[in-house]
């Protein structure tokens, strides 16, 4: 685990695919998870449990304001995957075709390799399970019996214990050399990026990216803020570990607010045990150090 | 030709006296009227509906002088109106370990009158905290809140406090709702 995290190098690709942010990787993923406050949303089905849409699996999407501050900080940049592909396998001839089939066809032996190193592992343990198991049964037989020194349970448990060391006929089944068929899901291997020819352009971002990366430069993490109606949801650390802080709106500096919003949102917040933060950034005003943002914390009077 | 009982005119009620009594000093402001009236029936449910005491209506600025955005009140609640979940758990920590209960003495408030018809923005609401002094300044009563090291959770009260106020929003049928606003990201508290 540890070696395939740090394995994950910045700039990390991110695909740019139908509009949506995608990452494919799960080393990346927990990469950005733990070291970037960066959680995104899991969106891809699960081959288990095709029907449920709880808890899914990769790719991981992200919002457009996560893209953006991955893009800022250069951790990451954007991959144009559509066109990446067709640019990259409508010009794929001759050797680096058959690189490319090669490293396909290795990694599926590798497949192969594992999935077999595992079964015979598997079937291994199943049979020292059995000899165990049939050697208390021979040693309990032994004691209610023991005038027959000689029986066939005991040279039954001989055979088995040799048997793991000769190669059985069964594991000659499992040593097909065929590698294992792949489909990628990037068009692309860690070790051929793309070479930034046509990078994509940055996302797009609203007045929300301003609120985003200041909360996200205090260590909070966001989540899409869709269930409580509002942009972000705030958390003090991993959401799976902790219940949201607040509720965040932005708002341009001068955006006319309605206050039937503000009252909504502080309702709601503090009925959900949350805070409502409406915030934005105040353009005419001189920072000091970057951005002037102004935030403001709404919780029910209690009155 | 009014019968004469027309023009025998009920009693002013206390929310028309308290109108006609801050009138004087609507004349000198700097503040459009209808903000006044705003101010004053805020004031009066403070007053009468919340137990508010020494309740006062500012104009200027006490920071820079000038006229604040719109005349803002400041009040002393019957009861503290906002602790702080950090002061919350050390206050429980102090009062579980002493077995004795602190009494929490409340403090001075702002409450920032607003209509529920009125549309605000971030700098609008900016300019207001930016006017304000973190505590209201006391009245002519003495300050009963003690600002003193040995008092248990004085680091969230006083004048180090975070910037809050009150927002009191009135609606055409007199309802007045509350709620807390602070000036930057606090904690939300455990309610």
């Amino acid at each position: 685990m540890a070696e395939a995290y740090d394995s994950v190098s910045e700039p990390i690709p991110i695909s740019l695919i139908a509009g949506r942010y995608l990452l494919f990787d799960v080393n990346v993923v927990t990469y950005l998870r733990r070291t970037h406050n960066i959680c995104g949303s899991l969106i891809g089905g699960i081959p288990q449990a095709p029907q449920q849409n709880m808890f899914l699996g990769l790719p991981v999407e992200l919002m457009p304001e996560e893209a953006a501050l991955l893009v800022k900080k250069e951790i990451g940049y954007i991959v144009d995957d559509v066109a990446w592909h067709t640019q990259r396998f409508n010009t794929f001839e001759g050797e680096d075709r058959q690189k490319y089939l090669a490293s396909l066809r290795s990694q599926g032996l590798k497949a192969r390799k594992t999935a077999q190193f595992a079964a015979r592992k598997r079937a291994d343990h199943g049979l020292r399970k059995l000899v165990a198991k049939k050697a208390i049964e021979s040693d309990s037989s032994e004691d209610e019996s023991p005038d027959t020194p000689f029986d066939g349970t005991s040279s039954d448990a001989l055979y088995d214990v040799d048997r793991p060391s000769s190669p059985a006929p069964s594991s000659i089944a499992f040593a097909s050399s065929e590698p294992y068929a792949l489909t990628p899901s990037t068009s692309y291997s860690p070790s051929s990026l793309p070479q930034n020819s046509s990078p994509a352009p940055d996302p797009p971002v609203g007045p929300g990216y301003a609120l985003f990366e200041l909360l996200q430069s205090r260590g909070y993490f966001m989540m899409p803020g869709l269930r409580f109606g509002c942009n972000f949801n705030v958390y003090p650390g991993d959401p799976l570990r902790f219940h949201a802080h607040f509720l965040a709106n932005a708002y341009e500096f001068d955006e006319e607010i309605p206050l039937i919003d503000l009252i909504g949102g502080g309702r709601l917040g503090t009925s959900v045990k949350k805070g409502f933060v409406i915030g934005g950034e105040d353009l005419d005003a001189e920072a000091e150090s970057g951005r002037k943002m102004r935030t403001f914390c709404i919780e029910w009077g209690g009155m | 030709m009014a019968p004469a009982s027309i023009l025998n005119l009920p009693p002013a009620s206390a929310l028309q006296e308290n109108i006609d009594a801050a009138e004087a000093s609507i004349g000198v402001s700097p503040h459009p009227v209808y903000l006044h009236n705003l101010a004053l029936s805020i004031t009066h449910n403070l007053q009468y509906h919340h137990d508010w005491t020494s309740v006062s209506v500012h104009t200027h600025s006490s920071l820079t002088n000038s006229p604040l955005p719109r005349p803002v009140i400041s009040g002393l609640p019957p009861k503290r109106a906002y602790i702080h979940p950090d002061e919350q758990a050390e206050i429980l920590k102090v009062e579980h370990s002493t077995g004795k209960s602190i009494p929490q003495i409340p403090e001075r408030e702002w409450v920032l009158p607003t209509h529920l018809q009125e549309k605000w923005s971030l700098a609008k609401f900016a300019a207001v905290f930016d006017a304000l002094d973190t505590v209201p300044l006391a009245g002519k009563e003495p300050s009963v809140a003690k600002e003193s090291a040995e008092v248990v959770g004085h680091q969230w009260q006083g004048k180090n406090r975070l910037k809050r106020l009150l927002l009191a929003t009135l609606h055409d049928d007199s309802t007045v709702v509350y709620y807390i606003m602070h000036d930057g990201i606090v904690k939300p508290r455990q309610n």
